[in-house]
């Protein structure tokens, strides 16, 4: 993996804007193509291999968490265990995740698994793509994410509850709105019938027991960009049990296991041997040099860096209430201060593109930036 | 790896990237004052019965997110009204809403990850 600094496209703004990528700046940039990441196909062919090999893990360790009950690692409220159980037993419909990896001396390490409410789709599926066709038409990209969300749809066509299938998110983000909408496009093209419900318009219709979007019209698939955790401790969470229709919610509720950080010690001791796992431990003090995370956190927030008796950085934050989990440190890659985080796209069962994450720290923050690849 | 010759898109469009910029001007006037900014009347911002200072129920009011209502024309809405939520959701009183509650996800910010 090389980087290389470029000059940016005359009126790059204009051109990511064509394709519907409001968020490319915010106070800091985002989109970042003053630089690049060259790849030879070597290295994809194995960052591709390591993410189906922990795709299989990830299954495993999820059948393993149900079959010992360690629910508790997870902070998963007990009310919602036989449903989390259900949804798998009954392999409720799941399109994507995103396995974050540290990539140095050529060998990709496990950092995180975002299961449930991964982002970057668009800019990693879209937006990069056309950046390519800028610089170089004649490179590859390690980057099928279009066509495998297509087809994908497809596939769960038929496994979905007739009538449309809604899409929702906050309304006050445009990157959510972005990622949502990307996916509706896709849905779209694949011959499925779509709504997009904002979640807070979401309702419960107390009569029926069932959920209802704006129009009142009742909701039985739903893709929402809005994660499991965040629902089950709000008001109508209780409500997806209660549901008469037993709606179809995608990601489906066992995402929850992998999504939480407390997979990853879980991996580790079912996966020891395992060439792209980091050790990982629920206890302190079995690891000198360590990343201490809270199981559940969003944009690298309360993580703590150790090595030795020095503490390289700690980030605020407001989680860690739910619990810890110690991960031997894997520091990102140097490229003269800037330092990438590999995030490697599974649709459907299948690994399928690339994007990367540069900050300036250690730690893959929201400050982050969004910088194109290609395979040489 | 490599994409299909043809990326198309349907429904993403240039119309996403309008929505786009943080402290958008748009929202300031030309004092630098933020625009007034209407509250949608659903469930996400709950309706409250509203009573008179002299402690009289407003029934006309109760219930009614924006606009008026006469004894011989009925309700008669004015002002921002989002086409979003169902006219059974928007207007009437909460009984003949069919028992629809909103409101009830969202009070996270951005999922951002």
């Amino acid at each position: 993996m090389q980087r290389h600094t470029l000059t940016p496209r005359n009126n790059w703004q204009k051109e990511v804007e064509k394709l519907g990528f409001g968020f490319h700046t915010t106070n800091v940039p985002y989109w970042d193509e003053s630089a690049c990441y060259e790849f030879s196909m070597d290295e994809i062919l194995l960052i591709e291999r390591a993410s189906a090999e922990l795709w299989d893990c990830c299954l495993g360790a999820v059948q393993y968490v149900m079959d010992h009950n360690l629910y508790y690692r997870f902070a998963i409220p007990d009310q919602f265990i036989p449903y989390i159980e259900k949804t798998w037993q009954e392999d409720h419909p799941a399109i994507y995740g995103r396995f974050d990896f540290c990539y140095k001396d050529g060998v990709p390490k496990l950092l995180e698994f975002n299961a449930d409410t991964p982002t970057s789709l668009y800019e990693a599926g879209i937006v990069q793509w056309f950046w390519l066709q800028d610089y170089d038409k004649g490179k590859d990209q390690f980057n099928s994410i279009h066509e495998k969300l297509i087809d994908y749809w497809k596939y769960l066509k038929s496994y979905l509850y007739p009538g449309p299938l809604h899409f929702s998110c906050v309304k006050a983000s445009l990157e959510d709105l972005t990622n949502t909408e990307y996916l509706r496009d896709c849905a779209i093209q694949a011959g499925l019938q779509t709504k997009l419900v904002f979640i807070d318009d979401i309702g419960w219709d107390t009569n029926d027991q069932v959920f209802v979007d704006g129009q009142d019209e009742p909701i039985k698939n739903i893709f929402k960009l809005y994660p499991w955790e965040w629902m089950i401790a709000e008001e109508f969470g209780a409500n997806i049990l209660a549901d008469r229709n037993k709606s179809f919610w995608i990601e489906p509720a066992w995402k929850m296991i992998l999504s939480n950080k407390a997979i990853l010690p879980v991996l580790w001791q079912l996966y020891p041997d395992c060439p792209w796992l980091l050790p990982a431990y629920f206890e302190p003090g079995r690891l000198t040099d360590y990343v201490k995370k809270p199981i559940l956190s969003r944009e690298g927030a309360n993580i703590e860096l150790i090595r030795g008796t020095s503490t390289l950085q700690i980030t605020p934050g407001a989680y860690g209430a739910e619990g810890y989990i110690y991960q031997q440190l894997a520091t990102l890659p140097d490229f003269d201060g800037n330092h990438p985080v590999l995030g490697s796209w599974i649709i459907g069962q299948e690994p399928a593109g690339l994007g990367i994450r540069e900050s300036s720290t250690l730690v893959t923050d929201n400050l982050s930036r969004f910088i194109p690849h290609y395979i040489r | 790896m490599k994409k299909t010759k043809q990326v198309s898109l349907v429904l993403i469009t240039a119309a996403l990237a309008s929505c786009h910029k943080p402290g958008n001007a748009d929202w300031v006037n030309a004092n630098g004052q933020h625009r007034r900014v209407y509250i949608r009347s659903d469930s996400t911002a709950p309706y409250a019965r509203m009573t008179h200072p002299a402690g009289i129920l407003l029934w006309y009011y109760a219930f009614r997110p924006y606009g008026s209502y006469s004894y011989f024309s009925g309700y008669r809405r004015v002002g921002y009204y989002s086409s979003a939520i169902s006219q059974r959701s928007n207007i009437g009183l909460s009984g003949e809403k069919g028992g629809i509650v909103r409101g009830g996800f969202g009070s996270g910010y951005s999922v951002s990850s």
